[in-house]
């Protein structure tokens, strides 16, 4: 499929591209997307897992929200079999748990927390200290530990920190619109411990998902 | 018969190979020297069974129901060795039961058809092109030229059609049953002693599997409770395992998923041996979870959440929205594959989809309300209909739109004849 050059992004963007997002993400630290709905956050963790599982690792997510779709994922290259789903149905109080002991557990190329959007019972649940627990988890393990949330609830424990908003959706067919073509979204480095020059203000990757 | 080898052939014509075991349990039964001889073939040393079971025909007589009442139907066929004896039993034709006399071998296989050795088709041709027909026109042919045209494969096929089978049997074992029970009668109520109780059975299954150089890739138990109910579960680490720490911790949790209704008074466990090679790790192959660990992780794991929801996941061969099915989570290794070059936008699923408030405009969607979301609708697409296994009892027909709020959430509405649902949000 060609790129049309309204999907480029302008001069000083995107320098890297997505890899060098996914670079980012430290292992054995925690790490944090905080988005909300439809702004591409769920979508870089996907691109984050599927990356996990390209290299022959092993993948676990707990999706505390219920919401995970093997589809999309399976259309993102993730290997569905390298993926160990823990489906907490809408219930946050064992994805804590869940994510607390996966994150502890050797082998894992990556391990997420999904804590969906606005529905379930919301992030507000967070029990404290989650992030530093958390962070001390991840700290023996060679994994990326990331959590997904609306909005920031690690504290000052995660490494690093990614902030996803939507630009614009992209919609194919014109005059009459056919399908959704897919969403473009701007991701910044709100906070890199290992690689400070990544929040550098006015940094920014936009990345255009495809659907 | 003393001195005299007597050879019983127990043969199911087309046989199911999972049928198998249950052949030679039955062959067991009669006789300690059984051999496999593949899917549908069990012979049986019948030396000193006379004075055990009776004469040649009532031994034959006897396999052959207890095979029938095992649902096979079979045939049997006796004679001095296993290649006659398996003639016998396949040239038997409507007569269940054949029995070739001892030292007549050589001369009843004679006039049979050379089909009764299983010929590949380039070998039948060219002993047909000779004239050879029969067992008895094959056993006549001079070893030594036979030798210099076919090579090896000729010889044993004429040391077959000549009865000769001087190889002993290679005797069938059965495989050992790894079970361990105990009994309790004063009656246990909590969950904790139970598991103490099932975590001791598993140490001893587990240190006669490591004896045996075998793992466990599932395990049963079985207790019975106070009245005689009968309370049952299984549960399968996520690679096979001989670690009774790993095993105890599974079956506390698939315990603690699945507690008795009434007090205990004897519990059984039984684990399913299987043989894991050594392999060991590539240098360069990403570090995985050790069985032990991630066994013991996945049963603390079904402690917290339903253990169905603990798996991968598979993609269904449906059009049907959210087509996937859970199975259990296996380590097994994998190569590296270069990764997807297009980020796919990824979609989370509302299960179970929330019913909603829509405003049509000109026939589009223009407004939605559904729990935690509300907008008027800026952009869409669809709708797109969706609908399959209209020959199943369960057939789906939908309507799909994609659409875009005015607050940028992107989501899937769906409309069928319950009306409008919120199936999906882009994120």
């Amino acid at each position: 499929m060609a790129t049309s050059t309204e999907s480029l992004p302008p001069p000083g963007w995107d320098r890297e591209g997505l890899d060098g997002l996914l670079n980012a993400f430290p292992e054995g630290r925690l790490s944090e997307i905080v988005g909300p709905r439809s702004s591409g956050g769920g979508s870089l963790l996907l691109a984050l897992l599927a990356r996990a599982a390209s290299r022959g690792g092993l993948v676990a997510l707990v999706d505390g929200a219920d919401a995970f779709n093997p589809e999309t994922a399976a259309r993102a290259g993730l290997d569905l079999s390298a993926l160990l789903w823990v489906r907490c149905g809408g219930r946050l109080q064992p994805a804590w748990s869940a994510a607390d002991l996966l994150a502890r557990c050797p082998g894992f190329a990556a391990v997420a927390l999904d804590l969906g959007t606005t529905w379930g019972t919301g992030p507000a649940a967070a029990p404290p200290s989650f992030g530093v627990r958390l962070q001390r988890a991840a700290a023996g393990n060679a994994a990326v530990v990331v959590v997904r949330a609306p909005r920031h609830l690690t504290g000052s424990a995660a490494a690093l920190v990614i902030s996803v908003r939507r630009v614009r959706a992209r919609w194919i067919g014109a005059p009459r619109r056919t399908r959704l073509g897919g969403l473009v979204s701007e991701a910044r480095v709100l906070r890199s411990r290992f690689d400070p020059r990544l929040a550098e203000p006015g940094r920014a990757w936009l990345i255009e998902w495809r659907a | 018969m003393a001195g005299v080898t007597r050879i019983a052939c127990l043969f199911v014509p087309d046989a199911d190979p999972r049928g198998q075991p249950a052949l030679l349990e039955i062959a067991l039964r009669h006789s300690p020297s059984v051999e496999d001889g593949g899917p549908g073939i069990v012979y049986l040393d019948l030396g000193g069974l006379e004075r055990l079971w009776g004469g040649e025909h009532e031994i034959a007589a006897r396999l052959q129901r207890a095979a029938r009442e095992s649902g096979a139907a079979a045939r049997v066929g006796i004679a001095g060795s296993r290649a006659a004896a398996r003639f016998a039993a396949r040239a038997g034709g409507d007569v269940a039961i054949t029995i070739v006399p001892p030292g007549r071998d050589a001369s009843w296989l004679g006039p049979a058809p050379l089909a009764l050795l299983g010929l590949g088709p380039e070998m039948a041709a060219r002993l047909d092109r000779w004239g050879v027909r029969t067992l008895g026109e094959l056993a006549d042919l001079p070893s030594r030229g036979l030798a210099e045209r076919l090579g090896g494969e000729g010889l044993r096929l004429q040391r077959l059609a000549r009865g000769e089978d001087a190889p002993p049997l290679r005797l069938w074992t059965p495989p050992p049953l790894f079970e361990e029970s105990a009994d309790c009668p004063w009656g246990v109520e909590a969950l904790e002693p139970l598991g103490d109780l099932l975590a001791g059975l598993a140490e001893m299954l587990c240190a006669r599997l490591r004896r045996h150089e075998l793992s466990a890739d599932a395990f049963e138990w079985t207790c019975r409770l106070a009245g005689r109910a009968v309370h049952e579960g299984a549960c399968a680490p996520a690679a096979p395992l001989a670690d009774p720490a790993a095993a105890a911790a599974l079956l506390r949790a698939s315990l603690a998923a699945r507690p008795p209704a009434a007090a205990v008074e004897a519990v059984t466990l039984r684990a399913r041996p299987v043989r894991v090679g050594n392999v060991q790790p590539r240098l360069d192959e990403p570090p995985r979870p050790s069985p032990r660990l991630l066994t013991a992780a996945l049963a603390r794991l079904s402690a917290l959440v339903e253990a169905s929801g603990i798996g991968s996941s598979v993609l269904l061969d449906s059009h049907r929205p959210d087509a996937h099915q859970m199975t259990p989570f296996v380590l097994v290794s994998r190569d590296a594959v270069i990764p997807s070059s297009s980020p796919a936008l990824a979609m989370r699923r509302i299960r179970p989809p929330l019913s909603a408030d829509v405003v049509l405009h000109a026939g589009a969607p223009a407004r939605v309300r559904a729990a935690g979301l509300a907008g008027r609708i800026v952009a869409g697409a669809g709708p797109w209909r969706v609908s399959g296994e209209w020959w199943t009892e369960a057939p789906f027909v939908q309507d799909e739109w994609d659409v875009e709020l005015d607050d940028g959430t992107l989501c899937r509405l769906a409309r069928d004849a319950r009306g409008w649902r919120l199936d999906a949000v882009y994120d």
